[in-house]
């Protein structure tokens, strides 16, 4: 690829650090980038007969296909349909011709594959229609403008675009892959003007992946094959910090290699590396941390405690506003609320195949993180980042986890040790106990309402581990930026005396990461349970409270629009069968609004028992209201397995949890029935991908606390449940 | 090393496992090249390498190469080619079932096998309790009402 511009200020994102959350809301103003586009090997495409790339992101076979190469990641999130979507609306493709495809990682910087919001090529954020929706119904509009010049070049006279890849001038038609030729000498405009049709925008358009995704022969990480290629498996260190002090004797049948943290196992087959990777785990000696205070959830539990109340270390202020002075309060509440460290658990667990040679690494990997591919084999072989190829499979889910490099590392240093290319599949175990885990979070709400039914004052002390100072990363100061106080900060909420604090639990060596909603996770049950227990302290309706706390001057119509939504299709407020209870929660991030109301009852157990999910979500702009949809379903199951049962415990640095067994996800008969509703906005697109998780475990919670009495401050409600009982 | 002839989707493929003892479902993916089954949790709790052992779904994880020769193996490759597996593939996409798609393969299997074994509608998605971590259980639920 060569002159690929776009205008993401260099130096805004350095390659291999993601000040995430600061650089999103700096970005948000402006999320058209003008885009300059070149030709691809123009020389070598001229000929008609291959196909061609007209910029960075569309490709043209002579058969008439028409190829969206797209910078996102496939994870099960729709992305590839949705952003193939935008391009079929500007050049009037007929669906069946539309065929989608992962960008390879890309060296250059500015990243022509890199989200326009932050720049680097990686899928986070729940940004990717955010990032990319003018930007490639742009391209779209700049390759059909330069197939618009290309017929006039090559026919003379005036053409306009047709239906289903085609050009006219009122009388003849010609196809796309006719004008290829002429078009490879063309050097499209900077920007086009894109179209006004809503052929495919906002319409449910069938995904491009699900065929394959049917027949088997979707190709997901583990399931690449190269010729020649050997299997690898890994056995990490049980107790985080420790090293490999000496490996064992080679077996017979797998060579060993060091990973430092780990002991790789290479093997003709995968369940040869995998059980030669368990039998040597006890012969293996490591080099053990001498004090595993930092990742033991117990003693990391008592620091948070104290750290919740001290009045001697020094908050972050992420917000503050007023005086909080609790005098002005009729009512209080002091609230403690508790979320422990939580694995990603994608079904396709961690695996990469590396063919590393002495000139060249070739890389297939299951990656949300193109961007940081290159650099992590430079670091381990040296070989630049031209020397590097990264090809992106399909993910079976990532929810953060993908985003890391550890596992693609290992990969390269097993390939160089045998001299041959190798696939490493993670097992289970080794995925659950060496994950980047969702941070362990302590919060405690003070807050008060007076006599006139409004919120007074706010002081919210966050205490979790922080991913950007365990990272080291340079804007650590900014703990912000970890999303630590994402859904604390900035909301939707009117309250005029408040101070949000965040306060590192550290040292905290347990390995963190950005999990599905990242902060939002953890900040909305605590900010949705504690504006609930003061609406029922104050003896006020929760939904109406809420709706009061956002209204005055600056009330933001979007959050009311969402509330108001839900209030509808939940029937807030009519009679329910004796027995069942409704609870809400409501959250304004990753660009959208949603507001979700669970209905719950008491199981002959006693237990909660989900009975149904109403959701209504603001997203802007919808690119595939299906998609939407999903995202909104699935990530309510999400985080009713997160709510119900999910935690990963630490004891003296050794994971406690290893497999599904006791991580228990929601099953068939267990899924609550789910309505889903989407506000309709001419707003830009917002997120959706992370966007249905957070209100899940608050909404459970305030539903309960009305059935019961009973207030869940702790998640998850259920710790320790098996499969079997869960 | 030991051979063995595994049948799977109507075809013959001879392999040598180390062992007898290697799971059907890493026969399938590394020795015989078909990796439409998956590895979700290697001890029958995900269902993910679910596939049909004479007509029956079985989860290849924990069934070897000796135990699965000599018996007929359909995978998610074969369902094309079976008339019950061409309705249920035809009904996933329909209803749009996979996100993710990572655990598909074994819910497709799951579901056939339920067809095959005589059961309808709801009573198939009654048969599944293969996990999903996207949550796609709505629409697998949608897909089965038709089947």
């Amino acid at each position: 690829m060569k002159d690929h511009v776009n205008t993401v200020p260099e130096g805004d994102l350095p390659a291999g650090s993601l000040g995430r959350r600061a650089f999103l809301q700096g970005a948000t103003a402006g999320l058209i980038l003008p885009f300059a586009f070149g030709l691809t090997n123009r020389a070598a495409q001229a000929a008609a007969a291959t196909p061609t790339m007209i910029g960075a992101y569309i490709r043209i076979a002579p058969d008439n296909t028409v190829t969206v190469v797209i910078g996102s990641t496939e994870m099960g999130q729709g992305i590839m349909t949705g952003l193939a979507q935008l391009v079929a609306e500007e050049l009037q493709l007929n669906w069946a011709q539309v065929r989608g495809e992962h960008a390879p990682a890309s060296a250059l910087w500015p990243n022509p594959y890199g989200n326009p919001i932050f720049g680097a090529q990686l899928t986070g954020g729940s940004t990717s229609m955010m990032g990319w929706y003018m930007p490639m119904r742009t391209a779209g509009a700049i390759v059909r403008d330069t197939l618009l010049a290309a017929a006039a070049t090559k026919y003379g006279g005036v053409w306009s675009l047709g239906q289903g890849g085609t050009v006219t001038d009122g009388a003849v038609s010609h196809r796309f892959a006719e004008l290829l030729d002429v078009a490879a000498t063309i050097t499209p405009p900077s920007t086009a003007t894109i179209g006004t049709t809503t052929r495919f925008i906002g319409k449910t358009m069938k995904r491009l992946d699900v065929p394959a995704k049917v027949n088997g022969s979707a190709v997901f990480g583990m399931d690449v094959k190269v010729p020649g290629m050997l299997f690898g498996a890994v056995v990490h260190c049980p107790t985080l910090g420790g090293t490999v002090r000496t490996m064992p004797a080679k077996p017979a049948n797998a060579t060993l290699v060091n990973l430092t943290n780990a002991v790789g196992v290479v093997a003709a087959d995968t369940w040869t590396a995998m059980n030669v990777a368990r039998s040597i785990q006890s012969r293996i000696v490591w080099n053990l941390p001498a004090d595993t205070s930092s990742t033991d959830s117990a003693q990391l539990d008592a620091l948070g405690q104290s750290l919740l109340t001290s009045t001697t270390a020094t908050p972050f202020i992420g917000e503050q506003a007023g005086n909080p002075d609790p005098n002005s309060a009729t009512t209080h509440i002091d609230a403690t609320y508790s979320l422990p460290f939580l694995i990603h658990a994608a079904m396709e667990v961690m695996n990469c195949t590396a063919s590393v040679t002495a000139d060249a690494c070739e890389i297939w990997a299951p990656t949300q993180g193109q961007q940081f591919v290159a650099p992590t084999v430079q670091a381990l072989t040296g070989l630049t980042p031209d020397k590097v190829t990264v090809h992106t499979t399909f993910l079976g889910g990532g929810f953060g986890r993908k985003i890391e490099t550890d596992y693609i590392g290992q990969a390269v240093l097993m390939s160089q040790a045998v001299g041959r290319p190798v696939k490493l599949i993670w097992s289970r175990e080794q995925d659950f106990t060496r994950d980047m885990y969702r941070p362990k979070a302590l919060i405690r709400v003070q807050a008060g309402a007076n006599a006139e039914k409004a919120m007074t004052h706010l002081v919210y002390r966050n205490v979790s581990a922080s991913i950007n100072l365990q990272r080291g990363y340079t804007d650590s100061q900014n703990p912000e930026d970890t999303g630590a106080l994402a859904g604390a900060i900035g909301m939707a909420y009117n309250i005029p005396n408040r101070r949000i604090e965040f306060l590192a639990l550290a040292p905290c060596d347990v390995p963190l990461g950005y999990w599905r909603s990242v902060g939002e996770s953890y900040n909305t049950f605590a900010v949705e349970s504690a504006i609930d227990e003061l609406a029922l302290a104050a003896g006020l309706d929760p939904l109406a409270f809420r709706k009061t706390t956002m209204g005055g001057p600056n009330a933001d119509p979007r959050a009311i629009g969402v509330m108001n939504a839900v209030q509808t299709l939940s029937g807030w407020g009519s009679a329910l069968p004796a027995g069942r209870a409704r609870g809400v929660a409501f959250l304004k991030g990753f660009g959208s609004y949603i507001a979700v109301v669970a209905e719950v009852s008491k199981s002959r157990a006693g237990e909660i028992q989900v009975n149904r999910f109403y959701a209504a979500i603001d997203c802007g702009t919808v690119v595939n209201p299906g998609q939407v949809t999903y995202q909104m379903q699935g990530g309510l199951l999400h985080g009713l397995s997160a709510a119900m049962w999910h935690q990963q415990t630490f004891v003296h640095g050794k994971a406690q949890v290893s497999n599904f067994n006791r991580y228990p996800i929601i099953r068939m008969g267990q899924v609550p029935d789910i309505q889903v509703k989407l506000v309709a906005s001419t707003a830009a697109p917002g997120g959706v991908g992370e966007t249905g998780v957070p209100c899940v475990a608050p909404a459970i919670a305030n539903a309960w606390a009305r059935l019961t009495g009973v207030r869940l401050r702790s998640l998850p409600f259920y710790p320790g449940r098996t499969m079997g009982d869960a | 090393m030991p051979r063995y002839t595994l049948n799977v989707n109507g075809q013959n493929y001879t392999i040598n496992p180390s062992s007898g003892e290697m799971p059907l479902l890493w026969a399938l993916r590394d020795l015989v090249g078909l990796t439409g089954t998956k590895y979700g949790c290697g001890i029958e709790v995900c269902g993910a390498c679910t596939v049909l052992v004479n007509g029956q779904p079985e989860k290849s994880c924990n069934m070897s190469v000796s135990e699965a020769a000599g018996r007929k193996i359909m995978t998610v490759e074969g369902l094309a080619a079976d008339p019950v597996g061409q309705k249920v593939q035809a009904a996933w996409i329909a209803h749009q079932v996979p996100q993710c798609g990572f655990c598909q393969s074994g819910m497709l299997m799951a579901a056939t096998g339920a067809v095959k074994a005589g059961h309808h509608g709801a009573e198939i998605a009654h048969e599944i309790d293969n996990i999903c971590v996207c949550g796609t259980y709505g629409r697998i639920k949608q897909a089965c009402q038709g089947l």
